[in-house]
């Protein structure tokens, strides 16, 4: 009996160590401890163990299932810690690159128009939009341009052929035209027809020229509009506003200056030039950056809005031009090529 | 417009002002300086006028002459230099530049050898000094002036050009006149007009020109002309025919001359015919007859049209109205009688014949933006005057006139506290009255009014731009100056509003696209014919196409954002950028029944062929779209799950692939969407690689609502779920989404007294144990009552009542 405990210690110690997988460690337990194991097999033979031994072989089996147990537990720690190094898969490298694609990012211009939206936002700007394609009565005619206006002509706007039909534009009326807008103040006009003042909106968006394309035009670009509408609107309030446009954008030592100008739907109206030491060609000499005036009461006339009760200004801007400015392209078509080395460089 | 400051200086004295102060001024009076130009001598220190005192041959260079040459005492008395040039002789006098001397900005004369025989100086032509272009030889002085005059005392004074930008408000500043006039405003100058140097005419000369007549007084209000016989053509003078150089016009003759000059001054164009090649003396203003012909004088045939004017004797037209005259009547070397239009025309009518006739001059653009009818007169007179002092000739009879200007009369009232009000800053009455008067707005009447005082302004007749108060306010801003705006802060009432819906849903939509690793392209609206046909049908092109496309590339309006993303996708192939995936959001246009609807737009390309990394990832298929498509279209607040599939695996739309495409939506309900993969072919048709994802998703801006509803909170069971698995076998033909829903519809009637919480798709199985043409659907099901733990034999219950459920009321089989 002795014997036959020692030798089955001896057999799991030689064995056990060898098993590599959980299935046959588990065969080799049952073999061993279970209940139709060898262990199980010598206890059941105590019966025919004289009375007076039968303390002492006990004693024995009892000490060689606990010995049995601890080679188990050892092969199965050791089997464990086999799963998990096979689950962990080989140890990582850090330096190699991650084969996941690279993060997406915005188009430079809708960055730039997200940027100057949040900085007219601050000071109660919101933003509306309206179609791209408009009547002549919201691109000209509520904008004070007269039918013959050179821009106007053909050779100048998109226009589309008598017949065309746009369901969800506007209704157009006899001999009106459909066209692409040339500018979205459009779109402040739509808004005043709607509403009442006070008016405080913002409308960037995708406009046309009939134009060669080259390095500084495109056939659409976009632009940003901004209009206010409230009592006692002044010159001074659209300096104040400008500045402060120009300076969160392009750093506080930005310099603005206005150059009388004209538009048709201003009146004044002003050019403006901006200076600004950390830009590159914009540190040495002025930079025409953008248009802007008073509303003409003509405009509030036609919205049907009293010019002598209401005031209000307006500006406009090309996204292109400043996009191009802040970050020094020099060339617009890189905006419409979408090269991922291009655009990855603003991400 | 080309201002030359000699020229100005004739009307406004401009005296100790730099060319620097005179441009910024032009720039704030509201004209863009474009330019600025120099002519004439640089300042040229150690230049100076000498006599060539002897010549004699150099000993080693047949080409070269030793000269003694008088400089003056100042300068050393004379100098011995080794000159190359031939067309002087002894005792010219000619520029001498100086030992120290610097030519041309970096040549510095020095003492030298040329040769073997010093030199100590050199003498000039006109082209060393920059005065010119002839380097031919020596700059011979031929006035003489004093030896050891500084060369720039002895040369003509140079010229400064300014070339300036002429807004379309202000036709009175295309001419000298007008800009002195602005400029007189600014710095507070005088402004002086030409001296009229005109005789009373003599007696009329029927026999040249007897009678006009104006068919057509609404193109043509005022016509006149006017006879000046005997005149002798030839070279206008100097000083004339330097300031048309100047500002780019090239000297003729005499008589050329002066009409340029005086347009130039005056801004009222002129037309010289000759009176002897006009058949008869009478002169017809009337449309042209359709396809008549004339040569104009740039020596190209025009045809004509009924609705142009011309100007034309009893036999043929001589003009084209206010644009350019005609070779068969202008003047010549050999004129003698002249006749002298000067005229208004219509300024729409000169436009249309301009653009239709792609023909342009200095006069018709002055006639398209409108002149001063009112000088017409004077600038006549300043014509004829010029005419007779440097042509000769006699003014015979007085000038023949049909037509008048519209009589002028023009007050503004204006409140100058109304105007510190427009402007939000302090300029005082005094402040506006002087830069009201500087521009000749004078202040005829004042009145007291209960708010302050009140002023009647005069317009002139030049400024017909200005009628209303508001008008003058950017009078007074103007020359009171922008730059005195004073700096302040932004005050801004907040006025509770919300950004469209459409920017925010492109907002949101790019946040999402980016964070799934979207690069956001920007993609050109006009596209090609071909293209529109490619993808949206050839019955789509029509309602599309623009009427006055300038490339023809770029012919139509878009119907997709895939085009554009695709063209982007190829350019980066091409260029050897790794490229996978792209996203673009704005308006497509779709045509429909009714018409053409403009929609808001989010459109994705996935391309993922040939990307190699060192380790492999699962590729996107269509379950891909699927997913970011549904994102999309929820965050318009449109639910796809609840929309049917339109087209099935075997029809496929222009540029999709069969069988691997959907379309869910109808523009005619305000929104579709469409993903999947593009038709391999199209893609093959246009040179891209592989295989191509895309999706669509459009809606109409109006449908799009912000916000939508506040959600509202849902209790949920904390009691556990029960699970039981069930696989069907169906045909292949038969969607998941049907199998699904009548699982659905049968396991929550199979619940009593319990919830079916889902039904998950868990597997979908073709092969081995399954016939050809059938597929196993695996589901899980998961029930739960709100209050209690359900048993296994409720639960058993109802899962044995959907499978008999099953097995009676549908074609699906339950997988054992």
């Amino acid at each position: 009996m002795q014997d036959q405990l020692s030798a089955l210690v001896e057999r799991a110690a030689a064995e056990i160590p060898h098993i590599c997988s959980r299935p046959e460690f588990e065969a080799a337990k049952a073999g061993f401890v279970g209940p139709k194991g060898e262990l199980t097999g010598l206890m059941k033979q105590m019966g025919h163990v004289p009375k007076e031994e039968k303390p002492a072989v006990g004693k024995l089996i009892n000490e060689t299932k606990q010995q049995l147990l601890k080679i188990l537990e050892a092969g199965l720690a050791r089997i464990e810690a086999a799963e998990l190094a096979a689950a962990l898969g080989p140890a990582i490298d850090p330096t190699l690159p991650s084969p996941d694609p690279l993060p997406g990012a915005r188009h430079p211009l809708t960055q730039v128009r997200e940027e100057l939206n949040a900085i007219l936002r601050k000071v109660g700007f919101t933003v509306v939009e309206g179609p791209e394609v408009e009547t002549e009565y919201y691109c000209f005619d509520a904008l004070n341009t007269p039918p013959t206006h050179p821009a106007r002509d053909p050779q100048d706007t998109f226009y589309f052929p008598a017949d065309a039909k746009f369901s969800n534009v506007a209704r157009k009326v006899a001999g009106e035209k459909y066209l692409l807008r040339t500018h979205t103040s459009s779109v402040q006009i739509r808004t005043m027809l709607k509403g009442e003042p006070p008016i405080r909106i913002v409308s960037p968006g995708r406009v046309y020229r009939r134009d060669t394309v080259d390095a500084t035009h495109s056939a659409n670009f976009h632009q940003l509009e901004g209009l206010y509408v409230d009592k006692n609107v002044t010159v001074k309030d659209l300096k104040a506003l400008l500045d402060y446009v120009l300076k969160s954008l392009l750093g506080s030592d930005t310099q603005v200056r206005f150059r009388p100008h004209y538009f048709g739907y201003t009146e004044p109206s002003f050019e403006v030039d901006l200076s600004a030491k950390h830009l590159p060609k914009v540190n040495q000499e002025w930079v025409e950056i953008m248009g802007c005036g008073m509303v003409d009461p003509a405009v509030f006339e036609d919205v049907g809005y009293d010019a002598s009760v209401w005031t209000g200004y307006a500006f406009g801007m090309g996204i292109e031009r400043i996009a191009m400015m802040i970050y020094g392209i020099d060339d617009i078509r890189y905006f419409y090529q979408n090269d991922l080395r291009f655009l990855r460089q603003f991400a | 417009m080309k201002i030359s400051r000699n020229w100005l200086q004739d009307y406004v004295d401009l005296t100790g002002l730099s060319d620097e102060e005179i441009s910024a001024a032009i720039t704030f009076l509201g004209f863009e300086v474009e330019g600025i130009e120099s002519t004439g001598a640089p300042p040229l220190d150690k230049v100076v006028v000498g006599e060539v005192l002897s010549r004699a041959p150099h000993p080693n260079a047949d080409r070269l002459s030793i000269c003694d040459v008088a400089v003056g005492e100042a300068s050393g008395g004379t100098k011995r230099i080794v000159c190359g040039a031939q067309n002087y002789q002894v005792g010219d006098r000619v520029p001498v530049a100086l030992v120290g001397a610097v030519l041309s900005g970096d040549f510095t004369i020095k003492p030298s050898k040329i040769r073997g025989e010093a030199s100590e100086g050199m003498m000039c032509s006109g082209k060393e000094l920059q005065i010119g272009e002839d380097h031919s030889g020596l700059l011979i002085l031929t006035a003489r002036p004093e030896i050891g005059t500084p060369i720039n005392d002895a040369l003509p004074a140079g010229d400064v050009v300014f070339d300036i930008e002429i807004t379309p408000n202000r036709p009175d500043c295309q001419s000298h006149l007008g800009v002195a006039r602005e400029l007189a405003a600014w710095f507070r100058r005088e402004l002086t007009y030409p001296a009229m140097e005109v005789p009373a005419p003599a007696a009329p000369r029927p026999d040249l020109l007897k009678g006009l007549q104006v068919a057509h007084s609404e193109d043509c209000p005022l016509y006149t002309a006017s006879v000046i016989a005997g005149v002798k053509v030839g070279p206008s003078p100097e000083w004339m025919q330097q300031r048309l150089a100047a500002v780019g016009v090239r000297p003729i003759n005499n008589l050329v001359d002066i009409g340029n000059y005086v347009m130039l001054e005056y801004g009222q164009p002129m037309h010289a015919f000759d009176a002897r090649k006009l058949a008869g003396p009478e002169i017809i203003v009337r449309r042209a007859t359709a396809g008549e012909t004339l040569v104009t004088l740039d020596e190209k045939t025009r045809t004509l049209t009924g609705e142009m004017l011309v100007i034309a004797d009893a036999e043929k037209a001589v003009v084209v109205a206010g644009i350019m005259g005609g070779e068969n009547s202008g003047v010549d070397e050999s004129t003698v009688n002249l006749v002298l239009e000067v005229a208004v025309f219509q300024r729409f009518s000169v436009r249309a014949t301009s653009r239709a006739l792609g023909l342009s001059s200095d006069s018709s653009y002055r006639f398209e933006r409108g002149i001063d009818a009112h000088a017409l007169a004077e600038a006549t007179h300043r014509a004829i005057g010029l005419i007779l002092k440097y042509a000769g000739g006699t003014w015979c009879g007085p000038t023949l006139r049909v037509g008048s200007e519209e009589p002028w009369q023009r007050e503004v009232t204006v409140n100058p506290a109304w105007v510190r009000a427009r402007l939000g800053f302090e300029v005082t009455d005094e402040e506006q009255r002087s830069a009201l008067e500087a521009l000749d707005l004078l202040i005829v009447r004042e009145n007291e009014i209960d708010e302050g005082i009140e002023w009647t302004v005069r317009i002139p007749s030049w400024r017909s731009d200005l009628d209303r108060p508001i008008d003058l306010v950017e009078e007074i801003l103007r020359v009171h100056g922008t730059a005195k705006i004073p700096a302040t802060t932004v005050t801004a009432p907040g006025l509770l509003a919300d950004d469209d819906p459409v920017a925010q849903y492109n907002r949101n939509v790019a946040g999402y696209l980016v964070g799934q690793n979207f690069q956001e392209c920007v993609t050109y609206t006009l596209r090609s014919r071909p293209e529109i046909e490619a993808w949206a049908g050839a019955e789509a092109a029509g309602p599309l196409s623009l009427e006055n496309p300038f490339l023809e590339d770029q012919s139509h309006l878009r119907s997709s954002l895939v085009g554009g993303l695709l063209d982007a996708l190829k350019l980066n192939q091409t260029r050897g950028n790794p490229v996978t995936r792209l996203f673009e959001t704005g308006r497509v246009f779709i045509p429909q029944k009714e018409g053409v609807v403009e929609c808001a737009a989010v459109g994705f390309v996935i391309a993922e062929a040939g990307m190699v990394t060192w380790k492999s990832r699962e590729l996107a298929d269509f379950y891909t779209t699927k997913r970011l498509i549904e994102v999309m279209a929820d965050r318009a607040g449109v639910d796809l799950s609840r929309q049917p599939h339109l087209e099935d695996g075997g029809q496929a739309a222009a540029g999709w692939q069969a069988g691997q495409h959907t379309l869910q939506g109808d523009m005619r309900y305000g929104w579709s969407a469409r993903y999947g993969m593009l038709d391999l072919a199209v893609l093959k048709s246009r040179d891209i690689t592989g295989k191509v994802l895309a999706g669509v998703f459009a809606i109409l801006p109006e449908r799009l609502n912000a916000g939508g509803k506040r959600k509202r909170f849902q209790p949920f069971s904390l009691q556990p779920a029960a699970l039981r698995d069930v696989a069907l076998v169906v045909d292949e033909a038969t969607a998941a989404g049907e199998v699904t829903k009548q699982v659905t519809k049968l396991a929550r009637a199979a619940a009593k007294g319990f919830e079916l919480e889902s039904v998950d798709l868990f597997d979908v199985y073709r092969g081995k144990g399954l016939a050809d043409g059938q597929k196993s659907l695996a589901y899980s099901l998961s029930f739960r009552a709100p209050d209690r733990t359900l048993n296994d034999k409720e639960v058993n219950e109802a899962f044995s009542i959907l499978l008999e459920q099953i097995a009676t009321k549908t074609d699906f089989e339950v997988r054992s």
